[in-house]
């Protein structure tokens, strides 16, 4: 048997069931290699190992009976506010019990620690937060992505085999893809919120696992939406649809390559058929996801709260906050238009194809010094570069799933990501393990520099 | 990119005023970057002739829209 710190979600929880693993020396071990590798990743802000043991002591027979899991510092615990990775909200938040503490207690998980963010969840690569950046895995000078950066690195790791994210504009799936997991958007309002400082009042935003693969995603992902994400064979004959757009085009070549050949074993392994789509409009798409999204988090300011923000928020966050003020209404009204006019014509799409496919990301995972990538249009920002393919899900709901296809020269990970119809989550997983399968598990069983040495030790 | 976005040395000072919000030169300086990277296709985006979309009333996320 491999360490059990190294095993998948799955696996740790059968190993437990079956009494192979002691729950409390795997709770052990995770805050020992917590402390171990957490100096150089920053992937986790706090942990609390009182709480964890109170957890475990407690915890149910349940589908994650005695597994260690890592929850974004987006929600609640009982004995802990939320901060969203800054140092001021513009929601006064407090101790509570969240949807996601619920539904993870009540699955008998154990929560070990809480995992770093990008500031304010505004950005994609988790180089700003108000606990310092933390660090990808698989090269510690580079961005994790955002703005799940502390859970997507926390899983690679392999300090926890699952962590539970948020995605507003991709933030699930961008870490993900940077990170080399498997990272799923459910379909909107499909899991647990509650608790979260902005669910009241968002269209966009869902709870989202973060494993390994796309089996341990079925397994969180079940316990976040409170029912299972059943596996079936619904991906056989799969008809995939492929955008020849920027989101498909204006990638590096490597991007392009491992994700065409991805799409291609996928088609092959289903035995199902690609179409070519026009998909018009999603640069606009991409920013009345920016422009709703926004409105959102400006619920509750005033300019009497801009004028007393926080010195210790960083000064992006400052002035972004404050130009958000000044964004013209008559946008959001027309952002709102465009979500309609987008949802109808995926609805139309989704009658012809059951999962459109592009990369995650144009780019492999750039510097956390310099998060800029290169593509054929020019210097683009990291953020302005991955918004493009991953505001969509959120702008019209749909559910999207993200998994690794490759490796770049630089050995950082690259990845393809499927959306589905509305309620679709099931069938994308299925696609998810399809690929996994055609591609004899190279990319999800690949292991970061950072976590091979306890891998091979095993 | 930016030669659509209107002077954020007018546009800004003239927001913040009318808002009473204030503003020390480093977030002027980075509200002028965010600026010019959002305008241009914000300004895209209004321009944008959405008069036949028939809004979708009370728009329900998990579902697909009604057709």
């Amino acid at each position: 048997m491999s360490e059990p710190l190294d095993m998948g979600l799955r696996a740790q929880a059968a190993a437990i069931a079956a009494g192979e693993v002691d729950p409390g020396e795997l709770l052990d071990a995770a805050l020992a290699r917590i402390e171990e590798r957490n100096p150089a990743l920053n992937a986790v802000v706090e942990t609390f190992p009182e709480r964890s043991r109170e957890m475990l002591a407690a915890a149910p027979a349940g589908p994650l009976h005695g597994v260690p899991l890592v929850i974004k510092d987006e929600w609640p615990l009982p004995w802990r506010a939320q901060r969203f990775g800054a140092a001021e909200l513009m929601t006064p938040t407090a101790p509570g019990e969240s949807g996601p503490y619920r539904v993870l207690r009540d699955a008998g998980a154990t929560i070990v620690g809480v995992g770093n963010m990008h500031e304010l969840g505004a950005g994609s690569t988790g180089a700003l937060s108000y606990y310092g950046a933390a660090h990808n895995p698989w090269d510690t000078e580079r961005c994790p992505g955002g703005s799940s950066s502390g859970p997507a690195a926390a899983v690679a790791g392999r300090l926890v085999a699952g962590a539970v994210g948020a995605d507003g504009l991709g933030s699930v799936r961008l870490p993900a893809a940077y990170c080399g997991l498997t990272g799923l958007k459910p379909t909107f309002g499909r899991s647990a919120m509650e608790g979260h400082h902005l669910a009241p009042i968002t269209n966009l935003i869902v709870s989202g696992p973060l494993c390994a693969d796309a089996g341990d995603c079925r397994l969180l992902g079940s316990v976040l939406c409170g029912e299972e994400l059943a596996a079936g064979d619904a991906a056989a004959g799969l008809r995939i649809g492929v955008v020849r757009d920027p989101v498909s085009e204006d990638v590096t070549p490597e991007v392009a390559a491992a994700c065409e050949e991805a799409v291609e074993a996928l088609r092959a392994a289903t035995g199902g058929e690609l179409r070519e789509l026009a998909l018009p409009d999603l640069e606009a798409a991409s920013l009345a996801g920016i422009l709703i999204i926004n409105s959102e988090a400006m619920s509750g300011a005033t300019p009497e709260k801009l004028n007393r923000l926080s010195p210790e928020l960083s000064p992006i966050a400052r002035g972004t906050l404050k130009y958000a003020m000044l964004l013209p209404a008559a946008a959001v009204t027309q952002a709102q238009r465009l979500r309609t006019l987008m949802r109808r014509r995926l609805a139309a799409l989704f009658a012809e194809v059951d999962v459109i496919a592009w990369p995650t990301v144009p780019a492999p995972a750039p510097p956390l010094d310099a998060p800029v990538v290169e593509l054929p249009s020019g210097t683009r920002s990291a953020d302005q570069a991955n918004v493009r393919g991953a505001a969509l899900a959120n702008l019209t709901g749909i559910p999207a799933i993200s998994m690794p296809v490759g490796l770049s020269e630089d050995g950082l990970p690259l990845a393809l990501q499927l959306q589905g119809a509305w309620g679709a989550d099931e069938l994308l997983l299925d696609a998810a393990e399809a690929l996994e399968r055609a591609n004899g598990r190279r990319w999800v069983d690949a292991v970061p520099p950072l976590a091979e040495a306890s891998a091979t030790e095993a | 990119m930016t030669e659509s976005a209107p002077s954020d040395e007018g546009f800004i000072p003239a927001g913040l005023a009318a808002l009473g919000i204030e503003a020390d030169e480093t977030d002027l300086a980075v509200m002028a970057a965010f600026h010019g990277l959002l305008w241009p296709p914000l300004a895209e985006l209004l321009a944008l002739d959405t008069g036949d979309v028939e809004p979708e009333r009370c728009p329900d996320l998990s579902r697909g829209p009604r057709l």
